[in-house]
Parts: structure tokens; sequence; C-alpha cells
């Protein structure tokens, strides 16, 4: 009989302890959190259709906590590269990773997992887009100890549906950024029929949900929906399923990231020249990258609102832009992706003060309710949130304009103040969330049904739309 | 006594293996109470017991029954999403997606595995008369079906996918999200399960004829077996070990969605199979433990500059990096990490194993006369 040789057992312990000292070494942040420190991660995409928004998310989060919080950035060139010396009063605040998501459910619960338990981060700033959104409030459902600070995602579901006490949204929801681009194309393009193409996602039909009730609720008809998938790639099959242009007055398009450019195109072999008086978008035709593809094809079209008004100039934006153009000169400020990020980390830091430091029930109990934003007028210049922690926000919308230089960019033409998540109580906690076929498209008053004000040369005049 | 089952009837190698496996579950076993690392037990642990179980059955299919499967990804998620649906529920501050029917968990857990066995049995009938590149077609269709399904049916999932599943376990189990370490514990226990059930399933009559079919199909369906049948049943069973997988995924991330179904995860789940070593139901634990280890520490690597997410090294690319050490892997041994370690046994690490085949070691091994 063959015996075990003292050197086999020597190997099998070496593993054994190998693996146990691999475990302490990942165990090593956890000792030092004694400190009054508070951890915050930064959730947004650095793969997938919005991958060129990392920079933009993180450049907005981090100017906040420059701004408030003498946050000291490594590279003005480069947000992601860090910051480092933010405190709030006597309490430090550690940015203690970025998270890099796809845009899709797996990854997001990935990386939230690895920045709120491996990192172990008090308070997340994100995620980016509509389906992380979504996953990440069941996820804070069951974690009420973390505070969620929704980056820039815009689906409805988090803060209506599911709306988990520890979560909180100081911007829009897709719906809310369209709020009253369904009246300016009935009353300003005279449409009656209209058909939609949006992403199969989230946040697709939040946007779309948007435009679908504002258009209905003021006599329009949505005779046909299209809901290509996201990461789609050839739309042609899709654009086909579309009426033809002779047999509807336009297209509304919730069609985002790279997908927008693509879609045109496959439009535009599919039915000839694109008409801008017969397409409005969401903000993916004048923000995040397409305005230099999509806009300069579409002069003329409207696009829904990004809860920001480019163009637009009055003492407190100005000031917030002249700041974030110091700290990131290459981040456009006006961007709704750095603007967002940039409103969640300053109500951080509000909440901080208030709570002293303190996270968990405390920092939820403390973060405003009510914050100064650049970009909000109504309500003396401070966004609201209603009980489900979402805000109440203006929103303006914008048309698609040629500048002297050739470029075409996003200009203000209507203002709508105080846009509320439910658009008037059509949407509620007890509805199913916007899908393919919700809502439906029926005639219902909104609150700012025929108080649309109009915009002219950057200011907002008195006159309504009519 | 046995000579399975006395350790002085055991070769070296079975007594260095075996003590090795019982202190490594010794170890697994006290882990959470050392307190050690919540994260490593709650996430990178559990993680590597649930995809190793999932791993574990297409290495079933492929070290017993010479089947390549890339369903085994597609069948983990729809176990998840089924569970997801049945018991889930709405309403405001439920979950939005899905049918959200809200049945006993327990009954959702089961009409999860049974359904999905069921599944994993037509899949696998229609693909039992194809084999080698075929099959591994047929099977990739089924996890591109499966993705596309679960992403367009958006009664039952989208491409949202279904959330808040953790909430929803039997009450026999109660609440893991407050007692992360029962999760630990049922997943170990599956895991350790699902290694004996292979072990005994592989050993009585009908896996020693599966690894005949393996070996020699038509000299099996001569003597008058029934070669699709028995790959069929085996598909289903593998299909039953990957459902158990997709209902600890689901329980573990709360969430189940067409993106943990689709290409990369299925490649994914083929690259811990063949880190670990596609010829022992051990590698399957091996090659998952391995891969979220690279997958977790790699991505949030700042030890060596410009290597995690947004870094410079790779194009800060995740993906590039695991390439290249599954590249090596390869490269280096053929058969995996468990490869590496039978070669340091056989003693011709350096030269003779180098480019050799990956040998498939017979199932049952003679025991060693008593010298």
């Amino acid at each position: 009989m063959r015996r075990v040789t003292l050197r086999s057992w020597k190997t099998a312990a070496v593993l054994v302890m190998a693996c146990a000292a691999v475990a302490l070494g990942a165990n090593g942040s956890l000792a030092a959190s004694h400190a009054k420190v508070v951890k915050v991660a930064i959730m947004t995409d650095c793969k997938g259709a919005f991958a060129f928004g990392y920079d933009f998310d993180i450049g907005g989060a981090q100017g906040a906590f420059a701004q408030f919080a003498h946050g000291v950035t490594k590279n003005h060139a480069k947000p992601s590269a860090g910051m480092t010396g933010i405190h709030v009063g006597s309490t430090q605040v550690k940015i203690v990773g970025y998270g890099c998501g796809n845009d899709t459910v797996p990854l997001a619960i990935t990386e939230t997992k690895r920045l709120m338990e491996q990192l172990n981060a008090d308070v997340e700033i994100g995620p980016l887009s509509g389906d992380e959104a979504v996953a990440t409030a069941n996820y804070a459902k069951a974690h009420p100890t973390k505070t969620f600070i929704i980056g820039t995602a815009g689906s409805q579901d988090p803060t209506m549906q599911i709306a988990p006490k520890n979560m909180f949204r100081y911007h829009g929801d897709g719906a809310q950024w369209n709020a009253g681009i369904g009246e300016l194309a009935y009353k300003k393009l005279h449409w009656r029929k209209a058909a939609i193409i949006m992403d199969d996602y989230s946040f697709g039909w939040t946007s779309a949900a948007g435009m679908i009730a504002d258009f209905c609720a003021v006599g329009g008809d949505i005779v046909k929906r299209v809901f290509p998938p996201l990461n789609t790639t050839d739309y042609s099959s899709w654009v086909r399923q579309l009426p033809p242009p002779n047999q509807v007055d336009g297209y509304f398009s919730a069609v985002g990231g790279t997908g927008t450019s693509a879609m045109l195109k496959a439009f535009e072999q599919a039915y000839g020249k694109l008409n801008p008086k017969q397409w409005i978008g969401n903000l993916f035709f004048g923000f995040l990258g397409a305005d230099k593809v999509v806009a300069p094809k579409l002069v003329g079209s409207y696009v829904g609102g990004f809860g920001n008004n480019p163009g637009v100039h009055y003492p407190k934006v100005d000031a917030y832009r002249a700041f974030m153009t110091k700290l990131y000169p290459k981040i456009p400020a006006d961007d709704g992706f750095t603007y967002n990020y940039y409103m969640a980390a300053k109500a951080l830091v509000q909440g901080l003060q208030k709570s002293g430091g303190a996270v968990g029930a405390k920092l939820q109990a403390s973060l405003p309710r009510s914050i100064n934003g650049p970009f909000q007028i109504s309500n003396g210049g401070f966004v609201k949130l209603d009980s489900r922690r979402q805000a109440i926000q203006d929103q303006y919308q914008l048309q698609l304009v040629k500048n002297k230089d050739g470029s075409v960019s996003p200009q203000v033409v209507a203002y709508v103040p105080a846009v509320d998540q439910s658009f008037g109580g059509l949407f509620k906690p007890t509805s199913p969330p916007p899908g393919r076929t919700q809502p439906p498209c029926k005639r219902v008053h909104t609150p700012w049904q025929g108080k649309i004000q109009l915009v002219v040369n950057g200011k907002i005049t008195k006159q309504v739309l009519k | 006594m046995s000579p399975a089952w006395n350790p002085a009837a055991w070769t070296r190698r079975q007594q260095i293996e075996r003590g090795l496996v019982a202190a490594v579950l010794v170890l697994m076993i006290v882990f959470p109470a050392t307190g050690i690392s919540a994260y490593w037990s709650h996430q990178i642990l559990i993680r590597t017991f649930l995809f190793g179980v999932a791993a574990a059955s297409l290495i079933f299919l492929f070290a017993y029954g010479g089947m390549v499967s890339l369903a085994q990804t597609a069948l983990f998620g729809i176990a998840g999403v089924i569970l997801g649906n049945l018991a889930t529920k709405g309403g405001p501050g439920g979950t939005s997606k899905g049918l959200h029917l809200g049945w006993d968990p327990t009954v959702a857990l089961v009409l999860a595995i049974v359904l999905t066995t069921v599944i994993g049995l037509i899949f696998g009938a229609v693909a039992a008369r194809s084999a080698g590149i075929y099959f591994l077609m047929i099977t990739l269709t089924y996890s591109v079906i499966a993705t596309y399904t679960l992403g367009q049916v958006t009664k039952i999932s989208g491409f949202s996918g279904i959330g808040g599943i953790n909430r929803y376990t039997p009450g026999w189990i109660g609440n893991i999200l407050d007692h992360p370490n029962r999760l630990y514990y049922i997943a170990l226990g599956v895991a350790v399960f699902v290694y004996a059930l292979i072990r005994y399933i592989v050993r009585t009559p009908f896996g020693l004829t599966l690894q005949g079919v393996r070996d020699e199909p038509i000299r099996m369906s001569s003597l008058g077996y029934n070669v699709p049948l028995h790959r069929t049943l085996a598909f289903g069973f593998a299909a039953f070990i990957a459902s158990l997988a997709g209902v600890l995924y689901a329980w573990w991330s709360g969430q189940v969605a067409p993106g943990n179904v689709d290409l990369p995860e299925t490649i994914n789940l083929l690259v811990m199979a063949v880190i670990g070593g596609l010829v022992r139901i051990e590698g399957a634990w091996l090659g998952a433990f391995a891969f979220i280890l690279m997958d977790n520490y790699i991505t949030s690597s700042t030890h060596i500059p410009g290597l995690g997410f947004g870094g410079t090294l790779f194009g800060g690319s995740f993906n590039t990096i695991v390439g290249v050490i599954f590249l090596v892997i390869v490269l280096v041994s053929p058969d995996g990490l468990l490869g590496i370690w039978g070669r340091l046994f056989e003693g011709r690490y350096l030269i003779r194993g180098r480019g050799a085949p990956p040998t498939i070691e017979p199932t049952i091994e003679a025991p060693e006369a008593s010298q």
C-alpha cells in the first residue's frame, strides 16, 4: 500500500492557505472602514450603445463635488481619471469606483454588487440607462441601508411602480422630457395621424409614452407602433413596418444611442429623403453625439427635451456652464448626461451636510426634497421631488436649427413648467408601466395643455402655443 | 470496506486529490462563519457554486455523452424566467415586468425545474440524431431562440427581464436577503449534490451506456441500444442540472433577463468549462472560480495602472485580458487547469504533455492492487 507522503500534504496545506490568503486580501478594504468616510460609487456605462456618455456622467457628478465639496480633479481632460479631496464638513467623501455597464440588466447587477458589496459603497450615483435603473430599483429595494440616486436613467418604473424608499431621481423620466412635444406636433405641424418607432426596452417605452400621451391628449392618433430591439444595427425590416410617408402626417422616434442614425438611414433607403417636418425625435435627435450625424439631415425637426435649455442664458445657468467648462473643457455642460449626474451629486452633498455625514436611513431622510437646479425656472428655481422621490422638473422642447458656422444644434422653442411624472394622473403606481402598447392612445387633460410657453431667441415669452 | 471508501486502497494521486477536495469542502463549509469576507461568501463563492453547477451540466454532456452543448446557458435562463414569472408579485412596490403571478414560491421552484427539464428533453430529442459541429450549431440555435424569445415576448420578460425574484423565496428557505448565508449553503449543497449525482449517474447502467454511445455510437446501435434516446435523456438530465443553477442565479441576482442567455454569456460558460477542464466534473467549479476571479478583480484592478475599465492596457477591455489568459491556459494545457494538475502527476508537464490531445479518463478506475 502506498502511503501519503509529507510533501503531498504540504502541497495541499499550501493551497488551502493560499485560498485563505486571497480571501483575506480581498477583505482588506473592509478593515479600514471605521474612519468617517462616506463611500460613493458612480455607476455608468463604458460599453454598449451609451458608452460615449462614460466621461460625461462622471464629469457631471464630479463637477458638483468640485463645486460644492472641494473636490480636486486629477485630469481636466478625463474625468474618469478620478477626483480627490472631496469633503462635506468633516466628512470625507471617497469615490470608491466607477461602474461599467453596457445598458443590460445582468452587467448592471454584477457591477452594482461589485460597487456596493465589494467596494462597500454607501451611495450609488447612477445608473445611466432605463433597464439598468429598473434592475437597480429592484436591487435597492432589497438593500434598504444603501442609498441610490439615479444618474440619468429615464425609465418610469424605478420611481413609479417599484419606487424603493432609498432611491431618488432629481431629473425627469423619459416621458417627462417629452411633455409638450405632442402638442407641438399637433398645433405647429398639424399632425393628426402619426406612427412611432421606439427602442424595445424601458427607456424607449417611457420616452415613447410621453410622446404618445402628449399627442393623443390633444386629439392626435398613433396608428402604428414599431419596437426594434436595443442595439439593432440593421433597421431595414423595422422601418418597413412603419406606414409610408404619404399615409401618416409624421413619425415620432424614440430610438436612441447608436441606433438613431442607423434607423434614419434605413428609413431613407426605404422611403427616400427625410422630411424634417415629418419627424420628431426624443433627446437622441439633438444630444449625446447624435447631433453630429443625425441633426444635419433634420434641420427644422422638433426634438424632445432633456430637462435642460441649451442656448438660453440667465445668471445661474451661465455660472453652471462656466464652472463646468473650466473644470472639464471637453465635457458639454449642456448635455443631459452631464447635468443629471451633476444634480445627483449636488443633492448628495446637500444630504450629507444635513445628515452630518451619516448614511443609510438618516441620509435618505436628509436628501433634499427641493433643490436649486441651474436649468430650473419655475418654483423659484427649485426642482421638487414628489412623494415617490421623483423630480417635478421644467421641460424645454427643442428644434434643430442651422447655425451661422454651418453646424446644427438644438434650440429651445417651448417651455413647459413643472412637469410631474404622472402627467396629471395618467400614469399611476397601479397602472402598467410604459410598454409596447402602454399607454393606450386616449384624449386626456395634461396639466400643461394650452399653457406651453413659446421661447423666441433664447427668451421665454408669455405667448402660449396655439 | 469498499475500496472506494478505504483511503488505504487509494492511489497516491487519489489520496491527495480526495484530501484536497475534503479540505476545500471543509473550508467552504466554515468560510462564512469565519467572517473573513462577506463579499467573498455572498458574491464570489455563491457565483462559483452556481456557475459551477451550470458548467457541470456542460461538462457532463461532453465528458460522458460526447456532446458539446451551447444550450446550457439558455436552459439556465429559462429556469430563472419561469421562476420569476410564477413567483413574483406585481402592483405598487412589486416587480414591474413579466406575468408576476404571485404563486407559492415552492410551487414556482418545482415548476421551474420540471418545465426546464421537459424543455431540455424536447431540445435533446430534436438534437439527438446529430453530432459534432451539427450538434453544436443546433444547440447554438437554442441559445439564440431563447435570447430572442425572452427579449421579444414582453409578457414573460422583454429585454428588461424580471426583477425582484430574490424577494420571493420559499418559506422553508426564508429571507435570503437578510440572511444571505442561507443562499450560500443552499448553493454549496446543490453543488455537492450535483457533483455526487453526476458521479453516481455515470456509474449506473445508463451512464455506462452513455459512455458507450459517446465512444462507439454505431456499435452501440448495432448492439440494440437506442442511441438517440440515451442522448435525449442525457440532455434532459443536463437540463435538470442547468435549471438548478438557473434558480440559484435568480435568487442570487434577483434578476433574470435575455442578457443572461445571450451569446456572450453562452461563450462565458463554455470558457469556464474549458478553463477548468472539460474532462472531469471537478473542472466545472475550478473553471467557474478562475473565471469569476478574473471577472471580478481585473475589472476593478487599480493596482496595475491602465488595467481596469477605462484603462489603456488592452484598450481597457476585460474581455481581451480574459481572452489572453484563456489562450495561455489552452495552449499550455488543452484540457484546462485540471489537465495541468494531471500532468504534474504524470511527470511529463514540460515536454511530453505539450500539444497532447485531451484525454478522457476512464470513468471506473480499477482499484490498485494492494502492495
